[in-house]
This record gives C-alpha cells, sequence and structure tokens, in this order.
C-alpha cells in the first residue's frame, strides 16, 4: 500500500502508481462508461466500483491481463460490508450491500480493489470461483454471513456457522450477543439433530462411492482429532489407503470477531486481535493498530516502532517453535517438541516480565504500546540471543537432518509458486515454492525497512521446505531482535496525537479541555474519521490483514480480518490428493494453522 | 492416608535410642485400609481425554512438557479415544457447532468421569459474548473444577488438577461387583480453595511493581 502512491494532478484526477495506475487507466478505457465510480480512501489502493454485469468481466481482465509488466497473481480478498446503517458514503454508489474483491500484485507489489453494489431483494452476483481457486470458500462465506448468493458456485453451502443455523450472522439485524439470544439448550434430541446435521455427505460433493474397480471408503477425521491441531473437520474419500478426494469442514471456531469489532470501541478490540493468531500474540495487534493509526492519522515515535517490531519477532519465534515440534510430533519423531517447548518458555518468561501475560498480552495501543519497558528488559533477551542459535543448530541434527523425517515430508504435499496465487497462499507456504516476497522487505511497515535480515526461501514448495523455511525464519528473527536491543532508540512510548489511545495524561489535570478530551477518550474511546484502510502485516502463518472502515464513530462499522490459515487450509485437497493418509497428517502439519486464524 | 519419604540410608539403618523394631516397622510397614488405598490410587492417576478447543489446549499442552510436567500427578497419560479417559479437560471456547460434539465425547468417557473447565470462555463465554459461543460449559455438562485466566497459566491447570485429586482423594466406591447401585459415596463438601486461601492472599502486600524486571 506504500507502493501505490498516490497523487492528484491539475485536473483533479487521482494518479496512483506503477502497475495500479496502468490496471485503472486500462479498466477505464476497456470498460467506458461502466465504471459507476472511483472511491478514495486513506489507504490509496484503487477502488472501483462495477456494476454487477460487468464485474467478472472486470475481474477476468485483471487476472489475464498484464499492466506495466506484472499481474494482480492473487484474490487477497473478498468480503462484503452491509451499509444499510452507514451514514458517510460520499462518493459511493448507493447500495445496501457491497460486495468487494481485493486483488494482490506480488511482482508490481500493488494492489487494487473493485467493489460491486447490490440491494437486499435480489443479492445475487457471478461466481468468480472458476478464475481464482480460492474464491470458493470466500463466496461460501459471504453467504454464510450475508445471504449474498453466487450464481454458478459449485457448492454454496455455509461455511462457518452450523448448517443448522437460521439468519445471516454479519448483517445488522442479527444480534451479536449471545444474551440477546435464546438461552442456549442442549439436550439429547438436539444433540442428535446437530450431529445428523454435521454429517458428511459425499453426494453433496459430487463424489462417487465406488470406482470401476472398488469401493470407496469416507473416513471422518476431526473436529477433535490429535493431529488436526484444533477444532477442524476433514472428511476424506480413501481408495484403500489412498486419498481419491478430501472435502475441510470448518467453522468449529467460530468465535464472531469481526461481529465483535462492530461492538467493541477501537481500543477495546485490542484484546480480540490477539485471539484470532492465538500463537503469534501482540502480532495480531500490529495489523489492527496500525490500520486505526493510519486512519487517525497517527505517526508513532521510533521507539513505538522497534518495541513493536522485538516483541512480534520474538512472538514468531514462539509460533515457528510451537509448529516446529508438533510438526515433528505428527510424523512420528515424540521428543522435540519437549525441548522446543523449554524454548519457549523462556520467550514467555520475557514477554511476561515486558508485558505482563503470556500468549495474550494484548499489549500494543492506537499510537504506542501500553508501558514503556521495565528497568533491566535488556537482560533476559539478550540471554536469549546466546542461547537460542545453538538450540536452533541441535534441532537441525534431531528434526531437519533426520532420515526417516526427510523421507516421510520430502515430496508430499508440493506446489508450485503460481498453485499458491491461485489459492492465495502467503508466508513460509509461498516462500518455500522459491518466490521471495515478505511483506517485511516489499512494504515494510514499523520500521522494518530499518533492520538487515534475509528472507529465506526454498525450491520445492513440499511439506520439508515449508518447514525448512520457518527454521531459517527463527534465525533471522533472532537477528532482527539483537538489532532492536543494540539500538533500541530513546523516547516515548506512545504518540502525542490526540487520538492516541489511553491518550497522555501530563496536562490533563492543568487545563479542562485536556481533562475532557481526555475523559471522553478513556470513556467513549476516539472517534475515528470515516473512511477506509487495509493494512497487513507478515504474521507468523502468512499475510495477516485489516480492513476497516470507519463511520466516524467510536466504533468500527465493518472489521474485515484476512487471515492466512483460512486460505490455507482451503488448499489441502488439491495437494493430498493421491497421497496416503499418513501423508495427510504430514501436509496438515506443515501447513502451520491454528483454527482461530481459519475461522476468527 | 498419611505418608512420607525419607533417604533409604536414614530409613533402613535402626536408629540409635529408640525401639529398633518399632522404627524399623513404621519406616517400612504402611497400615491402611483398603479404601484409602483405593482412593489414593484412583486420584493419583487420572488419565485426561485429549482434547482442545482453543488458546487454552496451547497452555494445557505446556502443562505436559518439561517445566510444568504433569506426570509428577500421574496424569500424563493422555487418551485418544475418550473411552480409556477418566477426565476431559474442556481447554477453550465451547462454540455453538461444537457444543453437540464436545456433548457426544463427554457421553463416552465411562462412569467414574471428571471435568476440568479450562479457561473464562469454558467457565462462562468470557470475553466472548457473540451468538457463536456457548456461555460456559457448564450450560450441558457438569464441571468440577473451574479453572479461570484466558488462558491459564500452566500451573493454574496443575493447581486445578490439584484440586479434582483432592476431591476425588476423598470418595469411596465399593471394591468388589455387588448388584445394587455402583454409586460413589461423597463426603461433605470441603470449603472451597477460594473461602481458605482468601485471607492469605489478600494480606499479601510485596507485589512486584511492572516498570521493572
Amino acid at each position: 500500500m506504500l507502493a501505490a502512491e498516490q497523487s492528484k494532478e491539475d485536473t483533479g484526477r487521482v494518479v496512483y502508481s506503477g502497475p495500479a495506475n496502468a490496471a485503472v487507466e486500462f479498466l477505464k478505457k476497456e470498460f467506458v462508461g461502466d465504471l459507476l465510480a472511483e472511491q478514495a480512501n486513506c489507504d490509496r489502493i484503487p477502488t472501483l466500483w462495477f456494476d454487477r454485469a460487468k464485474v467478472k468481466a472486470v475481474l477476468n481482465c485483471l487476472r489475464e491481463n498484464s499492466f506495466a509488466g506484472s499481474r494482480f497473481e492473487m484474490l487477497f480478498d473478498l468480503t462484503a460490508i452491509d451499509e444499510r446503517a452507514r451514514v458517510h458514503r460520499d462518493g459511493q454508489p448507493s447500495s445496501e450491500f457491497t460486495v468487494m474483491y481485493h486483488l494482490m500484485s506480488f511482482s508490481g507489489n500493488c494492489d487494487i480493489r473493485v467493489k460491486v453494489p447490490l440491494f437486499d431483494a435480489d443479492l445475487v452476483l457471478p461466481t468468480v470461483s472458476d478464475l481464482w481457486s480460492n474464491a470458493n470458500w470466500y463466496e461460501r462465506e459471504v453467504w454464510d454471513m450475508f445471504g449474498i448468493r453466487f450464481d454458478g458456485h459449485p457448492n454454496l453451502y455455509r461455511l462457518v456457522l452450523p448448517p443448522t443455523w437460521e439468519g445471516h450472522a454479519l448483517r445488522k439485524e442479527h444480534p451479536a450477543r449471545a444474551t440477546e439470544m435464546e438461552p442456549f439448550s442442549l439436550n439429547d434430541v438436539q444433540t442428535d439433530a446437530e450431529q445428523e446435521a454435521l454429517k458428511f455427505k459425499p453426494e453433496e460433493w459430487g463424489m462417487q462411492k465406488k470406482s470401476e474397480d472398488s469401493e470407496f471408503m469416507f473416513l471422518n477425521l476431526g473436529p477433535n482429532h490429535p493431529s488436526v491441531h484444533g477444532a477442524f473437520r476433514i472428511a476424506v474419500q480413501l481408495d484403500g489407503e489412498i486419498l481419491v478426494d478430501a472435502v475441510p469442514d470448518i467453522g468449529y471456531h467460530h468465535r464472531g470477531a469481526e461481529k465483535m469489532g462492530e461492538r467493541q470501541s477501537w481500543h477495546t478490540f485490542i484484546p480480540y486481535t490477539d485471539r484470532i493468531d492465538y500463537l503469534g500474540g501482540v502480532m495480531n495487534n500490529l495489523p489492527y493498530v496500525m490500520a486505526v493509526e493510519k486512519m487517525a492519522g497517527i505517526q508513532v515515535p521510533e521507539r513505538v516502532k522497534v518495541i513493536r517490531v522485538m516483541l512480534s519477532e520474538m512472538f514468531r519465534i514462539c509460533s515457528h517453535l510451537l509448529f516446529y515440534g508438533t510438526f515433528a510430533q505428527d510424523v512420528g519423531q515424540l521428543s522435540p517438541i519437549f525441548y522446543m517447548f523449554v524454548e519457549r518458555e523462556r520467550i514467555f518468561n520475557i514477554i511476561e516480565s515486558i508485558c505482563g501475560a503470556r500468549m495474550h498480552p494484548g499489549w500494543f495501543r492506537i499510537g504506542g504500546v501500553a508501558q514503556d519497558l521495565p528497568a533491566g528488559w535488556e537482560k533476559r533477551i539478550r540471554e536469549l540471543l546466546d542461547f537460542m542459535p545453538a538450540r536452533l543448530d541441535e534441532y537441525d541434527s534431531m528434526v531437519l537432518n533426520n532420515g526417516i523425517l526427510k523421507r516421510r515430508t520430502q515430496g508430499i504435499g508440493s506446489y508450485t509458486t503460481e498453485e499458491a496465487f491461485d489459492w492465495g497462499i502467503t508466508g513460509a507456504g509461498l516462500r518455500a515454492t522459491g518466490y521471495e516476497w515478505d511483506y517485511r522487505k516489499q512494504r515494510p511497515y514499523s520500521g522494518y525497512e530499518n533492520f538487515e535480515f534475509d528472507i529465506p526461501i526454498a525450491e520445492n514448495g513440499d511439506c520439508y521446505d515449508r518447514c525448512a523455511v520457518r527454521v531459517e525464519e527463527m534465525r533471522q528473527s533472532l537477528r532482527i531482535i539483537k538489532q532492536c536491543v543494540d539500538n533500541m532508540p530513546a523516547g516515548d512510548y506512545k504518540s502525542s496525537h490526540p487520538l492516541t489511545t489511553p491518550p497522555r495524561k501530563e496536562k490533563s489535570m492543568k487545563d479542562i479541555e485536556t481533562l475532557i478530551n481526555h475523559f471522553l477518550s478513556v470513556s467513549w474511546g476516539p472517534v475515528i474519521p470515516p473512511t477506509e484502510v487495509s493494512m497487513a502485516i507478515e504474521a507468523t502463518k502468512g499475510i495477516n490483514g485489516y480492513y476497516l472502515v470507519s463511520d466516524g464513530n467510536t466504533t468500527s462499522y465493518r472489521t474485515r480480518i484476512r487471515t492466512p490459515s483460512f486460505a490455507h487450509l482451503q488448499m489441502i485437497p488439491a495437494i493430498s490428493r493421491g497421497f496416503m493418509v499418513s501423508d495427510l497428517i504430514a501436509i496438515i502439519a506443515s501447513i502451520d494453522f491454528v483454527m482461530a486464524d481459519v475461522d476468527r | 492416608m498419611k505418608w512420607s519419604l525419607e533417604s533409604a540410608e536414614k530409613s533402613s539403618a535402626p536408629q540409635r535410642g529408640g525401639n529398633d523394631a518399632d522404627e524399623f516397622i513404621r519406616n517400612n510397614v504402611m497400615m491402611v485400609t483398603l479404601e484409602d488405598m483405593v482412593a489414593w490410587g484412583r486420584k493419583n492417576s487420572i488419565w485426561p481425554f485429549n482434547f482442545g478447543l482453543s488458546c487454552c489446549y496451547v497452555e494445557m499442552a505446556t502443562a505436559f512438557t518439561s517445566r510444568h510436567d504433569l506426570a509428577r500427578f500421574g496424569a500424563e497419560v493422555i487418551r485418544g479415544t475418550p473411552r480409556q479417559a477418566d477426565m476431559i479437560v474442556i481447554a477453550g471456547t465451547v462454540f455453538r457447532k461444537m457444543a453437540p460434539v464436545v456433548k457426544q465425547l463427554y457421553d463416552q468417557l465411562l462412569e467414574p468421569k471428571w471435568v476440568i473447565s479450562m479457561g473464562s470462555c469454558a467457565n462462562s463465554g468470557g470475553m466472548y459474548d457473540i451468538y457463536s459461543v456457548v456461555q460456559g460449559v457448564d450450560k450441558f455438562l457438569p464441571v468440577d473444577v473451574y479453572v479461570s485466566g484466558c488462558p491459564p497459566r500452566p500451573e493454574a491447570l496443575l493447581q486445578g488438577l490439584l484440586l479434582l485429586q483432592e476431591q476425588i482423594g476423598k470418595q469411596r466406591r465399593p471394591l468388589s461387583w455387588v448388584i445394587n447401585e455402583q454409586g460413589i459415596i461423597q463426603r461433605e463438601k470441603d470449603e472451597v480453595q477460594r473461602v481458605v486461601r482468601g485471607p492469605e492472599r489478600i494480606a499479601a502486600t510485596e507485589l512486584r511493581s511492572p516498570d521493572e524486571i
């Protein structure tokens, strides 16, 4: 989003830089008269409105053509907004619901958004699941949450909420709180009915029950199974022990975080972000607070940036260690995880001494962090920096160089860079295919441009490579943390911008205006000017992005959380066909997902 | 049943200046009722079901690993099937879509069975008063011990387990096959830990200030 700089020419026309501009110009020529509006947002991503009759052609045009030498390879996000209660919509075509497509160009390092206005009486538009494979789940999610139908979608069933659910949760009329709804009850009859509704029916997915020479077996794995890493379910179609096809089923971990964002104030939503990728801790706060800061126009002090980077990288190591251990465990090595959890405890000790909590500190604030670093904070970090490299080397010899592990994971579940783009794969899963693209390098945020570190890549894009990339990332994270400790800037831990929350207190007892503002900001929370923003980071699992719509209120109008794991899980069937069940376990382990990051 | 351990040298050698035989017997022979012995065995061999829902499960897994080592309390034998387990830790948020599954798994646990509710979500819904979350697992399961925290530290889970053990240690079960009911004889409930330790906790004055390590 840094790349797509935007300036106004004398004519008042908006110009974006590079491929994004070329794309906008091209679309304007190609679809003369079809462009409904061009929306200006504070994140400077070109946002073009088209009618639903044209949208598929527009998206196809963006997908097929190259603009100034680069393509829009990925459907980064697809979601909707219920606009019926929104007040500030200057320059936008009227609509009751808006479907938003967010495309991303990796080669051109820019983004583009396409929006479609829809009305409640007729919520239908054509599917794009034939253009991008990953659109399938995104469209199902929009159907589930908003009740918008996609014509031509192969299986437009509910994705997140139970099949028995009534209503569409992200519509404004749907209750948010459980306590606003009928009290929950679950007797034996209800249990049976719910279980029956969850039953996997192969015919719904167009699966044959037998082939010419054999009868298939359908095996249900999860939602509670030791090697599916949380409440995740996958139904597999087997020919003997060979996997013919699979259908992942998610939604067992849906905590309604997006709906929660519409109810919590900008400030009080921060702890909920921690629990999105629950292994990423404060790193989850980062895209959210940066998005809010961008809307509010807050510049944070250098010290804040470095503190944020340092803690985020520590959580990256923590998360990767858990992945490393469970990955080894899932292919049969039971001991590594016991070693790796000792290291995690070490890091949690540091996190705890700085933030006061272990897994979910919720420690970043709009415009800063919760408090300054405690006296003597470097000591334990330096110990860690001395200690870790040797341990990582030891783990290499224990796990990565282990012959059995290699044979179990090399050549298993591999995919190419093109396939990765098609399925929306980001993070280590993308870099393992040999494509060097890291948000921290390509679109530096929070001062990453000031750090020296390498982007590890691999070649084959198989299970082993995904693990190897993450292992090397831990070493790079240690490098970054060392630079943070060595060069921690002095200064404030909070910006002096008036929308900083909680605001600075020094002057609040000296004049009444500041006191009133302080009181309002603490009790109601900050009021963010109406605009829209996308902000993403290189999270532990891939690119984690927040798309926030502010309607000039103390809460967000729409909080969209684009998580990497959601896209990654969808790919499992495509990369597991033809392998054995035990390989499926290795593939699932190598993806490194947490269900909270999938279902939110 | 009360017992203690001493170093081998100390206990086996006859002590000077006492009745050697008495001392020897006291150190090597344990007199106990069979009922007590069974209760002791049951409380120290609780097998948990391998079950996790969300963030809390990570802290639960941490409790199994080296630093916290749940094996010290005999509860490390994680079972992959509910039919072999004694206890289920509801570690995490209970989702509406997941609730029937949780209920079925609980029903598949064989009696006697116990439930630890771990973390605010399982206790009460916690910070997730939202359409897709059941406001506490006790809406459809009986809970023996609630562990607070979001997520609770591994130590908190250990404490929860110890509370459960204490409770199990006081229960008495029939020792052999009998025709009539196989019920558990519960002693009167003791005062809950919160009441017992409340004054002690309130009296704590030395708290670490957050601006230093």
